[in-house]
């Protein structure tokens, strides 16, 4: 494998790790608040943290350019403080990889803690436990099976990312450019052979991770 | 030491009201009543873990709940212990860790020492290292009585305790539930909707029906004197009837029913006094119906007050009781369809007799026989 190549597939499981981390850290807590509490604009929490799932890539990308680059919602005050700007950098293939990944996460975990017994939780409450402490002690383990599952689910999707990253953090080899991107430009400049290894590569990792899902959601139901 | 609980509360659901006002002292004081009447909701609210819209909970002078006072103890704080429905063990916590749960503030030498205690009271010591999935339907109400009692608490709460355990083994657990319970000597409030249940294990019985307080009594004053014709109903009794009534006092009350004139003794403690020629309700146990022998001379008024007869008309057998249904030598329609009167006999009775073979008795009732339902 070429050392462009390589470099794309480090970058690439960088970009996923991270991506999957952050994924785990936000996620969990808006699928518990999702499965567990009631609360003002509950649907419309539910609607955004979905919406990846069906918008087209691009368009979440766009909406990511919108909102942090350089002249973006945020991005703009950001760049202003710092001189600092997310758009064409490897955090950016991190936050679209992650945006585009929350929904598969959220879905899955909420759908685990959903079926975790409310008496456990209630027994822990009357047993002295806070709601926090509950969750830890009761709710994610018994979850356990279906987080993980979730968060295989979520780094698969964030490794495949190819649309949003384009949008935000654009294709420049050896910063943004992951595997994705680069089997795409391999495509484009006629280098079939290149983009073959790393077309298998994506393959047999993608293979990997559902049998590792599937396995996990076997053992939670 | 000597308990007093105090509940009142209010709770509106989309469809369903909970407005119930009871007490309760030492001992067992079970919620009675059929499924959906509001019995979960109010253990709930006792708990902590459902907010009452008004009303106030009150636990050994301790105010739990006061909607008045904004007073809402955290579930956390009330030191309510709850057998769950299902018992709710944590899966994937040992039996020791189960038990130790609501430990978690004590040093770790006291923690073991109070777990140990407690697995040793309710003989489970054996299986203090396995884990709920391994245990058996009683040894599973044995941690869950466990967990709730290991922290002392001031007030248990058991929603339908029995109810996740196969017929002959809730008999058998029942009776161990009692004696734990009495053991324990924790003030408790268990929620069933079998009679029989309500009966062995409850010293209080709170009856409810669709979200309301209908008969708060204890035990032995419920079974003989239901307060009202629902309460009745809901108890499951059987040969619930409508007379006209002749003359009512303090002590007896006449009244007529299919042709017949019948007394009654009228309740001591709460005398009923219906104005003649008013509707009456009342029952007759099943099993209270004295069938006359045939081989014996002479009808003793003095044994055999209320004296009717009919015929069989159908009967059914349960084993060690025989059930019949009979139609009064009375024309007209029979007062519950195609029948009078049911009446139980055992088993030995049906052969000695040889019921079988005869279908027309001779019956009696004895006036302490016949229980007046004041209207309600």
């Amino acid at each position: 494998m070429s050392p462009d190549n390589l470099s794309a597939l480090r970058l690439s499981l960088q970009v996923a790790v991270a991506a999957t981390a952050l994924n785990a850290l936000v996620g969990i807590p808006i699928a518990y608040v999702l499965a567990r509490r009631r609360f003002w604009g509950k649907s419309v929490v539910d609607l955004l943290v979905t919406l990846p799932l069906v918008l087209p890539p691009t368009v979440v990308g766009y909406y990511l350019i919108v909102l942090l680059g350089r002249r973006g919602v945020l991005g703009a005050p950001l760049y202003e403080l710092s001189g600092f700007t997310v758009a064409f950098t490897w955090y950016a293939a991190v936050i679209a990889a992650t945006v585009m990944a929350l929904p598969l996460l959220v879905r899955t975990v909420r759908a685990a803690i959903e079926s975790v017994d409310r008496d456990l939780e209630r027994a822990a409450y009357t047993l002295g436990r806070s709601e926090l402490r509950t969750v830890l002690e009761v709710t994610l383990p018994l979850a356990r099976n279906g987080i993980l599952a979730g968060v295989v689910l979520a780094f698969a999707r964030a490794l495949g990312e190819f649309g949003a990253t384009l949008m935000l953090a654009g294709n420049i080899p050896g910063r943004t450019a992951t595997v994705p991107l680069s089997i795409y430009t391999a495509v484009q400049t006629g280098e079939s052979g290149e983009a073959l290894g790393l077309v298998a590569v994506l393959t047999v990792l993608s293979c990997l991770v559902l049998v590792v899902a599937n396995r996990l959601g076997a053992r939670a139901a | 030491m000597t308990s007093r609980l105090e509940v009142s509360v209010r709770k509106s659901l989309p469809g369903f009201t909970l407005d119930v006002e009871w007490h309760a002292g030492d001992g067992v004081a079970v919620l009675f009543g059929p499924s959906g009447s509001g019995k979960t909701l109010t253990l709930q609210c006792l708990a902590g873990l459902v907010r009452p819209d008004a009303g106030r909970i009150v636990v050994n002078d301790q105010v739990l709940f006061d909607a008045a006072a904004g007073i809402d103890l955290r579930p956390q704080r009330r030191r309510v212990g709850y057998v769950f429905q299902g018992y709710a063990l944590f899966p994937h916590l040992t039996v020791r860790q189960n038990v130790g749960f609501g430990l978690r503030d004590r040093s770790r030498a006291e923690r073991g020492q109070r777990v140990n205690d407690v697995l040793a009271r309710l003989s489970i010591e054996a299986h203090a290292d396995r884990y709920p999935r391994d245990l058996s339907g009683g040894q599973r109400q044995r941690v869950a009585l466990g967990r709730a009692l290991a922290t002392d608490p001031s007030l248990l709460l058991l929603d339908e305790p029995l109810s996740a355990l196969d017929l002959p083994l809730r008999q058998a657990l029942r009776d161990e539930l009692r004696s734990i319970l009495t053991g324990w000597g924790t003030a408790a409030v268990l929620v069933t909707h079998d009679l029989t249940e309500a009966y062995r294990l409850g010293d209080r019985i709170v009856v409810y029906e669709d979200g309301r307080v209908i008969q708060a009594a204890p035990r032995s004053e419920l079974l003989w004197q239901p307060s009202s014709r629902s309460v009745a109903r809901i108890m499951g009794l059987r040969n619930l009837l409508q007379g006209v009534t002749l003359k009512a006092t303090p002590d007896r009350i006449q009244f007529r029913w299919r042709g017949q004139t019948l007394e009654a003794v009228n309740s001591p403690i709460r005398s009923y006094l219906p104005a003649p020629d008013s509707p009456l309700a009342f029952f007759i146990r099943p099993e209270y119906v004295r069938l006359i022998r045939k081989d014996r001379d002479g009808v003793d008024s003095a044994h055999h007050m209320n004296l009717m007869s009919g015929t069989i008309v159908r009967e059914v057998d349960f084993g060690t009781i025989w059930t019949l249904y009979f139609r009064l030598d009375e024309p007209g329609p029979p007062a519950q369809g195609d029948y009078d009167l049911e009446v139980e006999v055992p088993r030995l009775v049906y052969e000695i007799l040889e019921i079988d073979r005869d279908r027309h008795w001779r019956f009696s009732l004895h006036r302490g026989s016949i229980h007046v339902l004041p209207s309600a």
